[in-house]
């Protein structure tokens, strides 16, 4: 056993980089920054004990790979269509500013041609994890500013993605080979992005609801999609980066894709760790990283003041309100942490060499460490600065319309219990959310066309947060498992009515000293039932017939409607027993 | 792109395929994954693969560690299922004879160490491909799913103390051994201390962030697994114990129990498809070998825990069910196959029969699952259901008895009924076989038959053609069917999970079908009409409802459920 130690490096960085991560979280820091001080300290720059090679070197492709998947996994194109054209414009015009912005002031500073282009090319602003995290915790992530950051970082994801296909080409000569290189990579963008389509559309809808019952088969078959992408874009000579993002792309689309993105989430921080780091892990000396020090931090400052304006103009030219405009500007402040990626491709093609990462860093620190605070305290700054801001108001701003679920219905489960109690909370609630994990509740639902859903296991948070369950006024849940309700019951607000269901009557007597409204205790109301039926039996047989006629309705009702969805659904289980009552 | 990633895409797209096939029939996932690897082993030379599936184990084996609960090792330790204890003194050393002989033959280098794997893989079955099948059984309570779950789990423990006394080099040094033993010990003991103390410390720290308290709790684990290396015991103690440390029972855990749930899945079909991959083309020796493990495991193995099932009091349904869920070689002997395989201790041939093996009984054991019932009725029952005196003795009814009810299942509703009927004067029979509430069974009602619902003798014990009303409390199909198949004349309600599976017992002839969701349904929308009327009221149900549940617990009813 002793020769196959557990590969002693990758072991070491997440032991280190879980204890600096607990330490920035005390300081309220965002992981990543944590993870590449990790690198740093564990590389060449402070203690020289670990090396990017090897499996080190490969996890940190793989995290990379399972980051744009998950990126992908989140474009969904029907949350965005609405406000696609104003976010597009913001998108295109940030990019184009911002990068001739990085491009001055790198030239500026005194920077070489093929290093100012890099920079410039590299120098992107907003981080997606740390502003989707960030937001995310906060709540803000549906908000108008939220959505418009989101939308903006989803067309960057694009342009990024384009930008490392293009660092990826092995040649970088004169403008005619850059033209070509890009002209082949959108036509193998373009075929794989038909393929990525098409199938969405056409395989993977069967493919899906034949397994997203199925959990481990669920992720394992995901992931086999996504390595299936990679391995295409090998083909073509695309990067890990493309195939990844695209298989998550068309995968998006699916009703399954929240569940999806919970699955994948935890798998994706524990690579990206690496990647990070290994970012860290790249920097040779503290030289290095300190060798532009001054011209990082001239940059930091300059740049964060400028996009934040850059920003700030294209929301607010959009139409949109002054708070609106800036709290998505002050959002977007921090270099992205493809800044490093493009980067790091970079000094691995040879444009670049270590100084210019270790200013790339250095950028990405100074910047993420700060804009940390801008997004945490977003309002308070602007409630401040609100009296100055007032010259931009023009009168006809575009009123930010609240559009996620509130003082809603969620239930949890669409099985005999819920079904026949939604349509009463429709009635009352106006909304009514369904969570349910089985595709053909999920298929029921969709053909009813009466209330919305959501696939996927209420564990996840994701799921959860899709429900908008933290807003909900009403819930119903038809699930058993305590720990399952105990944190419905905590995430829930103050003032929410909760139902839950519950087997032990210990569970029962602790849901609602935790605050539910009522347990439904099926098994004992059952006994009781059953009992009054069988004195009725033998004693009033009449009355026992028209007890059961009820019953029997009610079964037969809900089978039939079952079965009425069977033609969709005979592939969907293995359950022999779902399939038999579709000739009545 | 490196070709690491390379070998990873063709580990998964061939397990993802097979996969597919695999949910298409209603298989598990493990032997597929396995299968993938032999049918991609080409592609898969990496050495870093092994690397990545070492973790694959590590994470497995740390899942399982936190879902053990001090607890239920205490439970099984004490209910002592004779059955479990008969395969270690009966099963392992027939097991080990074969092997050892079938060493000699070969000639293996060391016949007494493989023919212990050998008897490793014989014995010890998997919880992974078993809880699968067993699903429904164990989540409907039945006595069969509960016994083989329980065998699971013994065996689990019992594959985690071979792997200790297995990680050292020379199993004859007894310094050596019990060194291994000692540090296993503290191993444990660490990892509960830090279940005690350290873990909510841990989580506290980290805020409540889910990202940082699994990084955390897989940094336990990797301190777990290097301080195993340092000492040189199994990396498979370090993580089990590392899996005891953490706590998923907290409400809070929920996110990072899901998390690493994800992380060892992606790992485990690493290791699964790797270890697939390591088996090249078998050799007549080799398949020899994995006929021979196959037999014991799917003939020899049902066949004595059956024996000793029955033994201990079951009938011979529950008995046979439970022995034949127990027919497949256990994921953990292959991770018991692969430290060997590392050690350099085991022969090739072995290690690759054991893989071959189990593969094959693991499709087996789900295969065969489909057709028990219908096995135990044609071949089985006429030999082992025909211990009538033993049933007359264990059971108790009123002689010429009619007009009377028979409840199967004495469980939370078999009870309520009963005690209806008792105030109501209406005679009843009640059968159950499950031998945890057999006391009570004798303690409390007045007619009983102690065995198996589905076969012909104990029902006409409880005089079932004479009886006015059959209601089963069971939620099984196959107990329904057999019900319904009798053929009797009288009135018979059974139960269901579900209105579709109910609506087909309508049709095959039953009066009325009990499913709980649909006569939960009226209080349901009673409670919610009063809630919504008048917001006030929620604090009334409340009283009323804890008032009620109070009543219940102390009429003792609780207490019998947490038993079964």
């Amino acid at each position: 056993m002793v020769e196959v130690a557990l590969a002693a490096d990758f072991a070491l960085i997440i032991v280190a980089a879980t204890a600096i991560g607990l330490v920035a979280r005390q300081l309220g820091q965002p992981t990543i920054v944590a993870y590449i001080l990790t690198g740093v300290v564990l590389g060449p720059v402070l203690l020289d004990v670990v090396t990017a090679e090897g499996l080190v070197d490969h996890m940190a492709e793989l995290g990379l790979g399972f980051l744009l998947f998950l990126l992908g996994l989140k474009m969904r194109i029907d949350d965005i269509r609405e406000i696609f054209a104003p976010i597009s414009n913001i998108a295109i015009g940030q990019t184009v500013l911002q990068t001739a912005l990085a491009f001055i002031i790198a030239l500026a500073l005194g920077f070489g041609t093929v290093e100012v282009l890099v920079i410039a090319l590299a120098t992107v602003f907003g981080a997606t994890p740390i502003i989707v995290k960030l937001l995310t915790d906060k709540d803000e992530i549906t908000s108008l500013p939220g959505k418009i950051d989101v939308g903006v970082l989803i067309i960057q994801d694009i342009y990024l993605v384009i930008v490392l296909a293009l660092f990826s080409a092995d040649e970088l000569g004169d403008a005619g080979e850059i033209t070509t290189t890009l002209a082949v990579i959108f036509v193998m963008m373009g075929f794989i992005l038909l393929f990525s389509i098409a199938s969405s559309r056409y395989i993977l809808p069967t493919l899906f609801r034949r397994i997203a019952d199925n959990k481990d088969v669920f992720l394992i078959v995901a992931i086999a999609w996504a390595f299936l992408f990679i391995a295409v874009a090998d083909v073509f000579e695309l990067s890990v980066e493309v195939g990844a993002f695209l298989a998550g792309l068309s995968l998006a689309q699916l009703p399954y894709s929240k569940e999806l993105q919970d699955r994948i989430t935890p798998i994706t921080d524990f690579f990206i760790l690496i990647f990070f780091a290994s970012i860290g892990l790249q920097i040779e000396s503290a030289a290095t990283l300190l060798t532009f020090w001054q011209e990082a931090v001239i940059a930091s400052i300059i740049l964060m003041i400028g996009n934040f304006w850059i920003m700030f103009y294209l929301i607010d030219r959009e139409g949109f309100s002054v708070e609106t405009s800036f709290l998505g500007s002050i959002n977007m402040v921090q270099v992205s942490e493809f800044s490093l990626v493009v980067g790091a491709l970079a000094l691995a093609q040879g444009f670049i060499d270590d100084a210019v990462l270790g200013y790339l860093t250095l950028m990405a620190l100074l910047t993420m460490t700060v804009s940390t605070y801008l997004i945490t305290y977003n309002h308070a700054i602007f409630d401040r600065l609100e009296p100055w801001f007032e010259r931009f108001e023009t009168g006809d701003e575009i009123i930010e319309t609240s559009e996620g679920y509130s003082d809603h219905a969620v239930a949890i489960g669409f099985d005999e219990v819920t079904e026949p109690a939604l349509a009463l909370l429709q009635d009352r609630f106006g909304e009514v959310v369904v969570i349910d994990r089985k595709t053909e509740h999920i298929a029921e639902l969709d053909a009813e066309g009466r209330f919305d859903y959501v696939f996927g296991d209420f564990r996840h948070s994701e799921v959860r947060k899709a429900s908008g369950l933290s807003k909900a006024k009403f819930v119903l849940s038809s699930t058993v498992e305590p720990d399952v309700n105990e944190a419905l019951l905590r995430e829930v607000r103050d003032d929410a009515i909760v139902f839950v269901e519950a087997e032990r009557i210990a569970d029962a007597h602790r849901l609602y000293e935790r605050g539910a409204a009522y347990v439904i205790m099926n098994t004992y109301l059952t006994a009781e039932r059953l009992s009054h039926y069988l004195e009725l039996y033998f004693n009033d047989r009449a009355a026992f017939d028209r007890a059961i006629e009820v019953d029997i309705g009610r079964i037969r009702r809900r089978s039939r409607r079952m079965g009425a969805h069977d033609s969709s659904l005979v592939d969907l289980t293995i359950d022999p027993r779902d399939l038999g009552d579709s000739d009545e | 792109m490196s070709e690491f990633i390379l070998a990873l895409a063709a580990v998964f797209i061939s397990a993802g395929a097979l996969l597919i096939v695999a949910n298409q029939l209603g298989l598990p996932p493990v032997p597929f994954y396995i299968l993938a690897g032999i049918i991609a082993g080409a592609f898969i030379d990496q050495p870093a693969l092994i690397e990545l599936s070492l973790w694959g184990v590590a994470f497995l084996v740390f899942v399982f560690g936190t879902q053990v609960d001090l607890a239920d090792i205490q439970s099984v330790l004490r209910d002592g299922e004779i059955a479990a204890v008969t395969q270690l003194i009966v099963v392992a050393p027939i097991a080990f004879g074969v092997g050892y002989v079938l060493g000699i033959t070969v000639g293996f280098e060391d016949p007494i160490r493989n023919a212990l794997y050998f008897a490793a893989a014989a014995t010890l079955s998997s919880t992974l491909v078993g809880a699968k099948i067993l699903q429904e059984e164990i989540r409907n309570n039945l006595v069969h799913g509960r016994l083989a779950s329980s065998i699971h789990f013994f065996d689990d423990i019992v594959a985690i103390g071979a792997l200790l006394v297995l990680s050292a080099e020379i199993l004859t040094d007894d310094v050596l051994i019990t060194s291994k033993i000692g540090y296993g010990v503290l191993f444990l003991l660490a990892g509960l201390l830090i279940y005690r103390h350290g873990y909510p410390l841990l989580v506290r720290v980290a805020g409540g962030v889910d990202e940082l308290v699994l990084m955390g709790s897989i940094s336990l684990l990797i301190v777990f697994l290097a301080a195993a290396e340092y000492v040189g015991i199994s990396i498979v103690v370090g993580a089990f114990a590392a899996g005891l440390s953490v706590r998923t029972d907290d409400v809070a855990s929920i996110g990072v129990k899901n998390g690493i749930e994800s992380i060892k899945d992606f790992f485990a079909a690493i290791f699964f498809v790797t270890v697939g991959a390591l088996v090249t083309f078998p050799t007549f020796e080799v398949l020899g070998f994995a006929g021979i493990l196959i037999i014991l495991v799917v003939v020899v193995n049902p066949i004595i825990h059956t024996t000793a099932f029955i033994f201990e009091g079951y009938d011979g349904r529950t008995g046979f069910l439970a022995g034949s869920s127990l027919n497949q070689i256990s994921e953990l002997a292959i991770v018991i196959a692969i430290q060997a395989w590392l050690l350099e201790t085991i022969a090739p041939t072995l290690f690759e029969a054991i893989i071959l093996a189990a593969a094959v009984t693991m499709i087996f054991s789900a295969l065969a699952g489909r057709y028990e019932q219908r096995v135990y009725d044609v071949a089985l029952h006429p030999i082992l259901g025909r211990r009538r005196g033993y049933l007359d003795e264990r059971s108790h009814v009123e002689e010429g008895i009619s007009d009377h009810v028979v409840i199967i299942g004495y469980g939370r509703q078999g009870h309520r009924l009963v005690r209806t009927l008792e105030d109501n004067e209406i005679p009843y029979v009640v059968i159950e076989n499950d031998p945890a509430i057999r006391d009570d069974l004798e303690a409390e009602c007045a007619n009983y038959v102690f065995g198996d619902a589905m076969a012909r003798y104990p029902l006409e014990l409880t005089g079932i053609e004479r009886a006015r009303l059959v209601v089963s409390t069971v939620d099984h199909l196959p107990v329904s069917r057999s019900l319904l198949e009798f053929g009797l004349s009288t009135d018979i309600i059974l139960r269901a999970d579900s209105s579709p599976a109910a609506q087909e017992l309508f049709d095959e002839g039953a009066t009325f079908v009990v499913v709980p969701n649909i006569l939960a349904i009226e209080q349901l929308l009673q409670q919610l009409e009063r809630v919504l009327g008048d917001e006030s009221e929620i604090e009334q149900i409340e009283a009323e409802h804890r008032k009620y549940l109070k009543l219940i617990e102390f009429a003792g009813l609780e207490r019998r459920l947490e038993r079964i």
